[in-house]
């Protein structure tokens, strides 16, 4: 029972901290941390369930169940017998993995946004976000995954447009020109985009429920489908752009720079996911034989995502755009590594969406604060922050090495799996991929440069960096993390072995 | 005897008008309560005439109906009181239409609709507010001739009218029928047929334009449906092409001319013709066990969000004489409840889940899924996701824009409790599906 409510708790949690706390805002913060903790401890018991289910009193066949699928059952609920249809809560390690990772960034993200304006509705917002992205995670229903998908997006809509950057955009449409702040633009444009290519996915999944007559992924079997390709390719369509993958990416520099920081931090670390998640879960799981073959369509896809961000990372002046770029050419490897379609390559690719979660975000983070402090977004114009703001400067650094792959963090890890799955399964030729290496060496060194090192500006000179504790917190978990797990990545990988054990496991 | 109430309370209520308005307000409210007991019990018209058929789904659709009508007369001002008798009349009417099993019982009623609905137009503010008025009426009485030009031909070849003992395989029968069609088209706003919507929805009004657009088009295309059923499963081929051609055409036009539109009602008007344009798929796909699911389900929730955003468009036209769209910025911070019932219609409207909006559409377009025409569900779904860019922008006004100034707007104890009415049909519509799906399967 529990499953259910802490997916449709929030919305009215969240009608009742903000009416609650209006008057005294900064309670409304404590209210979401605890219920993000209450979350995160949660999902911890759920994991503790799924790797070790003999350890608990389950009943025998709901035992053999979980051994037998991977899958914890929690409940059916609102079922329709006519339509087939019901929201069916079922969690696997691959989705615990994903709730972990959601509810430690939600708890993060409550301190980094410790001082933010209009706390009740911001942190209401919040409250009311986590529902549906758990729900994303926890039901094998597809119809409900879309529901839970698109829902998602709301509280992002207003959470970018109302306390993203300041700017104005001037945009043309039909030859009417549109003058309006650009992170309402950015928020708008993040909604349509992926609210359209939604929309495919929502046929394809229509196209599955009508050719097998399940709703439920862990029915539907790929054998009984009359076009696969054609639901493939809808279906993929709908999670690229959320991921996102080259020529549908353009929505993510807007949104990505116009957010506040902490809300990026979310759209990279969770949103994105969803698209990586929805990517395993529905080619690799559901359809292995028609992603087997296009397979080599989301090689070249990943690859082309890599490189062409990387490219643009390193022309890139602004420097939230360089970590928004850095970010894209990031989740192309993911493309990549879900595409090998192995035991190593989808575990590797588990790893590296978390190990991209933890080190994207200090420095969305670390970005978005300079802004906020030297009030330019311009590389060239700052410099020097070292000696003002060492405490930031060093995390940019470490995450920045991380980012670009260096021994003892999170990102070697990630990429040298990646790249010994996708040689495993591709041949040599696909060693390519390890240029991207070096690509992201070229943006990160130079951007430390630039911003951080040499002779200090004007503008940096005549700045406050001041930075609050909680913030210093949240960026010295996220380093903790990305160096534990960069040196003893087992956990992660204990994990994976459970999440894709169906491919053989180690 | 749910008829008899509804009817006979609309005579009475007009007494009630010179003095008190409350009174009236409360006849009307204990009219529907009573009349949708009586549904409940089922007794209503099927218990006095033979020609009269209440099952379950009609059941639904008319409680939907009654309801939406209760939460527009609490909503009501002293100014708009005729509406009152005008609903009643409309509600009685509704019922027999909703459940009658005889053409000709259909045609017939369908005319008495489209009477109620000129009057219900005449509520114009003012001189210049009367191109709509007329316009309707022009078009409406056009519609009538056509329609009943095509019932005479259809007249000719069957020797019965009852919905399942019709003859469909006369001579002229699909000529009837497209005829007939073409009449009923210009009710339900199809594009070409739609150009007297636009302007009489925006220009009437608004709580008649929610009457109008909302209660009035829900009621006619369950209607239809049922009517047109027969003809439906005997021309298959006809049947996809007229409706996914007028489908499509009505959608993706409505969407773009909402796009370009400033002032927020005809904004309203143009989504609510695009959302016609959503509603014929089900009738395309007619050969699906899901049609009557889809359309019985697009009409409750349409129901439900259309006439709720028209009743707050009256609110705020009435108290801060918003006409454009920039009327309206800044409006969550002057009038927030006003604007979060406004928000979640018009999400719902725009297809976001866990509103009735969209488990409309999801059922809607699964049946044409399931007739097999999925490029004209994508195409619908494509157009429901690009419409968003038109109810994004209204939000954006709402909430990311500075107001010009800072008087508030309270919204009255009537209008909050029709629309925590409304608000509730469309959340419990949008997370419960089994009560629409069940009582429909068997059709």
């Amino acid at each position: 029972m529990v499953a259910v409510d802490i997916i449709f708790a929030p919305i009215f949690l969240s009608a009742l901290v903000y009416f609650l706390t209006r008057g005294a805002q900064h309670i409304a913060k404590y209210v979401a941390l605890g219920w993000f903790i209450v979350l995160f401890i949660i999902s911890l018991n759920w994991l503790a369930q799924i790797m070790h289910p003999e350890h608990y009193a389950f009943a025998p066949e709901v035992l053999a169940y979980i051994k037998s699928t991977g899958f914890l059952p929690l409940g059916e609920f609102l079922s329709v017998p006519a339509f087939g249809f019901s929201l069916t809560l079922q969690i696997d390690a691959l989705s615990v993995a994903m709730l972990l990772l959601t509810s430690a960034l939600l708890i993060l993200v409550v301190f980094t946004s410790w001082e933010e304006k209009n706390q009740a509705a911001y942190f209401s917002l919040l409250i009311l976000f986590s529902g549906p992205i758990f729900g994303v995670f926890m039901t094998t229903n597809v119809l409900w995954f879309f529901m839970f998908w698109e829902l998602t997006l709301v509280p992002m809509l207003f959470l970018v447009g109302y306390w993203g950057a300041e700017g104005v955009e001037v945009k043309k449409v039909f030859n009417i020109e549109i003058k309006l702040p650009s992170r309402v633009y950015a928020a708008i444009k993040f909604f349509l985009y992926t609210h359209v290519f939604a929309m495919f996915m929502f046929i394809g999944f229509f196209l599955l429920f009508k050719q097998t007559g399940y709703w439920d992924f862990t029915l539907i079997k790929e054998a009984s489908l009359a076009t696969p390709a054609l639901i493939w390719w809808l279906m993929f369509l709908g999670f690229a752009a959320k991921l996102p993958v080259f020529p549908f990416h353009t929505w993510l520099p807007d949104a990505h720079v116009q957010a506040p920081s902490s809300i990026s931090v979310l759209l990279a670390g969770v949103l994105l996911k969803m698209g990586a998640y929805g990517l395993i879960r529905f080619t690799v799981e559901l359809m292995p034989a028609t992603t087997a073959r296009f397979a080599m369509w989301m090689v070249i896809l990943g690859l082309a995502t890599t490189f062409f961000a990387g490219f643009l990372a390193i022309y890139e002046k602004h420097i939230k755009k360089m970590v928004a770029y850095s970010s894209i050419s990031h989740m192309g490897l993911v493309v990549v590594a879900i595409a090998t379609m192995s035991y190593d390559g989808l575990s590797a690719a588990l790893y590296e969406m978390i190990g991209h979660a933890l080190v994207i975000s200090p420095l969305f983070l670390i970005a978005g604060w300079l802004h906020h402090k030297t009030h330019t977004w311009y590389m060239d114009e700052m410099g020097g922050i070292m000696k003002y703001a060492p405490y930031a400067s060093t995390i940019f650094i470490i995450a920045g090495m991380a980012a670009l792959g260096l021994p003892g963090t999170m990102g070697f890890i990630g990429e040298l799996t990646i790249i010994i799955s996708a040689v495993k399964s591709f041949g040599w030729w696909i060693a390519v991929i390890a240029l991207s290496g070096m690509i992201s060496a070229g943006y990160i060194i130079w951007s430390v440069r630039r911003a951080i090192h040499g002779e200090p500006s004007e503008i940096v000179k005549k700045a406050n960096f001041h930075m609050s504790f909680a913030e210093k917190f949240a960026l010295a978990i996220f380093t903790i993390f990305i160096i534990y797990f960069g040196v003893n990545p087992q956990p992660i990988f204990d994990i994976a072995n459970k999440a894709f054990s169906f491919f053989g496991g180690m | 005897m749910s008829f008899i109430i509804l009817i006979a309370a609309g005579l009475i209520v007009p007494i009630f008008y010179r003095n008190n308005i409350f009174i009236a307000k409360m006849i009307a409210l204990i009219a529907f309560i009573v009349a949708a007991y009586f549904i409940y019990q089922g007794d209503s018209l099927n218990s006095i005439f033979p020609y009269f058929v209440l099952d379950r789904a009609t059941m639904l659709m008319e409680f939907a109906l009654l309801a939406t009508l209760a939460a527009v007369s609490l909503s009501l001002t002293g100014f708009e009181r005729p509406l009152i008798a005008q609903m009643l009349f409309l509600a009685g009417v509704s019922l027999g239409l909703l459940e009658t099993n005889n053409f000709f019982l259909y045609v017939v009623l369908f005319e008495v609709v489209a009477i109620i609905s000129y009057i219900l137009v005449a509520n114009i503010r003012n001189f210049f507010n009367a191109e709509g008025a007329i316009k309707a009426f022009i078009a409406g009485a056009v519609a009538s001739g056509i329609i009943l030009l095509g019932f005479a031909l259809f007249s000719l070849t069957s020797d019965s009218f009852n919905y399942a003992h019709m003859n469909v395989s006369g001579k002229f029968t699909l000529i009837a029928v497209a005829i007939m069609l073409a009449g009923i088209f210009y009710k339900l706003t199809v594009v070409p047929m739609h150009g007297w919507a636009a302007d009489a929805y925006s220009q009437v009004n608004h709580a008649a334009a929610a009457i109008l657009s909302g209660v009035i088009k829900s009621v006619v295309l369950v209607a239809t449906f049922k009517a047109f059923y027969k003809f439906m499963i005997a021309y298959p081929l006809a049947t996809v092409l007229i409706f996914s051609f007028f489908a499509i055409l009505t959608m993706t036009l409505a969407n773009f001319m909402a796009l370009f539109q400033k002032r927020i009602s005809k904004i309203l008007a143009y989504s609510s013709i695009a959302h016609s344009g959503y509603a014929l798929i089900p009738f395309a796909a007619a050969a699906s066990v899901y049609s009557y699911a889809g359309v019985l389900y697009y009409a409750i929730a349409y129901i439900f969000m259309q006439t709720s955003v028209f009743l707050i468009l009256n609110d705020f036209r009435r108290e801060a004489g918003v006409k454009y769209l920039q009327d309206i910025k800044g409006m969550g911070k002057r009038a927030p409840l006003h604007s979060l019932f406004f928000t979640l219609q018009i999400f719902s409207l725009a297809g976001i889940p866990l509103l009735a909006g969209f488990l409309a559409k999801a059922v809607a377009f699964y049946a044409g899924v399931d007739a097999g025409l999925w490029p004209i569900v994508l195409i619908a779904a494509l157009n429901s996701a690009l419409a968003v860019a038109y109810y994004a922008w209204i939000i954006k006004h709402l909430y990311f824009d500075e107001p010009k100034t800072n008087s508030t707007i309270k919204m009255s104890a009537g209008s909050l409790i029709g629309q925590l009415i409304l608000l509730a049909g469309t959340i419990y519509f949008g997370i419960v599906a089994a009560n629409v799906i069940n009582s429909t399967i068997t059709f």
